[in-house]
């Protein structure tokens, strides 16, 4: 009844993974990035979790923004066959957003321009969906190198999980920088009918905010923005490249949850989303479920006795107490099941992956090998 | 770390990873302050109205907080509202408002000025935090439920960005006020909440490494959702010979899930002191609620603890 997600994705050139914040989602893409190169794929995962212990789990020092490969022979210790290779990315959106720049800059003036510019040094961290934009492209950019059969993207944590989706228009229409730009000077949308008045109004604008924030600061910006002319097609060529990646055939969406109200709701929400944009869903993966304890739901009946004959010093009372957390754990699943049941009847029985949760973190290449089994059920 | 508890502090900022219960924490935290008489105002931002299922009442998005509960207030700031009223507050005229608010280049700028969203929200909370009658302090204590780590330390280092990068101008002067509130250990206190798992603990000693760095006042961490046990180390013997024994199943498993919830009690003891001694900070514990809606007293329960614990209110 559970899918197995590996062969579900095997064969696929992009997987995104998405999901509410603390549902385990870079663990997930680790372990599936894992079982898509143990079955013999060239795979590089990109995560943003700058979360170091990850990158120790999978036997590298640091991620970086460039590959590290992951060694195969620390993949073999933990029982697990290594038959392609998985390389792992810490996004870093500054060195991607340079990138761009300079391979879409019409010269080496313009590029020098924007990279020393005092606006652009603040703004991949500022501007609305700049960490976004710079994820999506960075998928864009591995996926088209050619050096991967699949890319794994473990998306950022977002207010809004879907914030990427949208994010490479937002940025292309903030590079367009139409409305401050028909204030800056007639170069942007000279000649049009009605220019003066707009302009009128506008350096209105202007003088406001001049006012407000020192003339230095708007003139920083109309220069960084101005840096960018020449350049909207590019950005405006490689937004649509995305979301053209991004609805292939060849991509998958794996939305992430646990099963508890909030992150359900959330997932509940993204694959509607993600459904009603026709982005190409590949499954539900519930991480951290607890299991159903063996026995059924029948009450313990001879524990003081079994308790009492193993030496226990007070038989009775351990008995009520080791009860008390069955009864507990007992509970525990049937909610997470209830969670379960209900998320799969809101979305219509969408393939689904449950994966139980571990007795310890997985913090060890172990650990991400065992998501990995659940995945895949092997 | 210099500075009194947090609870001594005015203005407290909830920080932590997502999904590690900072909403939650929050919300204890501004309940608890309530009913220990303090006039409390909490505060979500970007938008977010999580309190909701907490409280059962949604915080009302804009800039004016309302009361839900005796003594507690809250408010969800609306960015853009925050910003009319900005505007409006710096301009004479209502009609230059509207035009400004409604022209395309101020979004843009708005847009492609750093953090200027950021900005006007903390100049929000520097509004309530400064806001006196008769006085006295309108609100005794704001808490305010900060975004996700990273976007969380962008909000509080906003005020010094923006002092940086505007050179002239009202707006560097009011950035610069509302910069030295926030970096006050005697005003401001940041609180980092993680869960006792590996991930969440690493992240929350990173995080706290970067607020130190610059110059914000960490004050405590909070471990959420902390497991404990009733067994005790005397009786893993028993219950590892019933699990390992001939018994029914029921019985194996009774004894079984006696050992997880002390492993599990052990685990996330080991997660709090990795947090302590990686931190250095007084950690304050919150135990697993199972149910946290409204009226289930949950959050009264996680309230009273954030209130006694010494991590938060200085020993005695």
């Amino acid at each position: 009844m559970t899918t197995d997600l590996l062969a579900l994705v095997e064969g696929c050139r992009v997987v995104v993974v998405v999901g509410a914040g603390g549902v385990g989602k870079t663990t997930v893409s680790a372990a599936l990035a894992l079982g898509l190169a143990s079955r013999g794929a060239r795979v590089a995962v990109v995560t943003i979790d700058p979360a170091r212990r990850l990158a120790a789990a999978l036997g590298i020092d640091a991620l970086g923004d460039t590959p590290h490969r992951v060694d195969a022979a620390h993949v073999e210790a933990a029982g697990m066959p290594m038959r392609g290779t998985m390389d792992a990315i810490q996004l870093d959106p500054r060195a991607t957003f340079d990138r761009l720049v300079a391979r879409e800059a019409p010269d080496a003036a313009a590029r020098d321009r924007i990279l020393s510019n005092r606006i652009y040094q603040h703004l991949s961290g500022t501007v609305a969906g700049a960490q976004e934009f710079m994820a999506v492209e960075r998928l864009h950019e591995l996926s088209a190198s050619g050096d991967y059969d699949v890319v794994v993207l473990d998306t950022p944590p977002a207010r809004n999980a879907l914030d990427f989706l949208d994010a490479p228009e937002r940025m292309t229409r903030f590079v367009e920088g139409r409305g401050l730009r028909l204030l800056l000077g007639p170069r942007g949308g000279a000649g049009r009918l009605g220019w003066r008045a707009l302009q009128a109004g506008g350096s209105m604008v202007m003088s406001v905010l001049e006012r407000l924030t020192g003339a230095e600061l708007i003139r920083d910006i109309a220069e960084f923005l101005q840096s960018f002319d020449g350049m909207y097609q590019g950005f405006s060529d490689r937004a649509a490249g995305v979301k053209d990646l991004l609805v292939s055939e060849g991509t998958r969406f794996v939305v992430v949850t646990g099963p508890r109200p909030e992150p359900s709701a959330e997932a509940r929400a993204l694959w509607q989303r993600l459904q009603a944009d026709h982005y190409p869903l590949g499954a539900l993966v519930v991480n951290r479920v607890h299991t159903h304890p063996k026995g059924g739901d029948a009450a313990p009946r001879d524990l003081a006795s079994l308790l009492a004959d193993a030496g226990a010093a007070d038989p009775a009372g351990l008995a009520a107490r080791a009860t008390e957390a069955l009864e507990a754990a007992r509970a525990r699943a049937r909610a997470d099941r209830h969670e379960i049941d209900a998320l799969m009847t809101a979305l219509g029985t969408p393939a689904l992956v449950v994966v139980p949760a571990l007795d310890t973190d997985p913090v060890e290449v172990a650990g991400i090998a065992s998501i990995t089994r659940a995945l895949g059920r092997t | 770390m210099s500075g009194p508890p947090l609870l001594r502090r005015r203005l407290v900022f909830v920080l932590g990873k997502g999904g590690v219960g900072k909403t939650t924490v929050a919300g204890a935290m501004a309940l608890g302050l309530a009913d220990a008489g303090h006039h409390t105002l909490l505060v979500e931002v970007a938008g977010e109205q999580r309190s909701e299922a907490l409280f059962g009442v949604a915080p009302p998005a804009g800039v004016t907080p309302e009361e839900v509960r005796p003594n507690l207030d809250m408010l969800s700031i609306d960015s853009e509202r925050a910003t009319e009223e900005y505007l409006a507050r710096q301009l004479p005229m209502r009609p230059l408002v509207e035009l400004m608010v409604r022209s395309r280049a101020f979004h843009q700028v708005a847009q492609a000025a750093p953090g200027l969203s950021e900005l006007v929200t903390m100049g929000k909370v520097w509004d309530f935090a400064t806001a006196v009658s008769d006085g006295v302090p309108v609100w005794q204590y704001i808490v305010v439920d900060a975004p996700a780590t990273g976007h969380g330390i962008a909000l509080l280092e906003v005020a010094g960005h923006v002092h940086e990068l505007a050179r002239s101008g009202p707006i560097r002067e009011q950035a610069g006020a509302i910069e030295r509130v926030i970096h006050h250990p005697a005003a401001t206190g940041v609180v980092v909440v993680a869960t006792p798992e590996d991930l969440a603990v690493s992240e929350a000693i990173e995080a706290v490494a970067t607020l130190r760095d610059r110059g914000l006042p960490v004050a405590a961490a909070i471990m959420n959702a902390v497991r404990s046990s009733t067994v005790m180390a005397t009786d893993e013997p028993p219950l590892a010979a019933v699990v390992a024994g001939a018994g029914a199943d029921a019985e194996r498993a009774a004894a079984r899930a006696a050992l997880d919830t002390l492993v599990a009690a052990r685990h996330d003891a080991d997660e709090t002191t990795s947090l302590r001694v990686g931190t250095g900070l007084p950690v304050a514990l919150l135990p697993q609620v199972p149910d946290l809606r409204p009226g289930s007293g949950g959050l009264e329960r996680l309230a009273a603890a954030l209130m006694a614990d010494p991590a938060l209110a200085g020993g005695t």
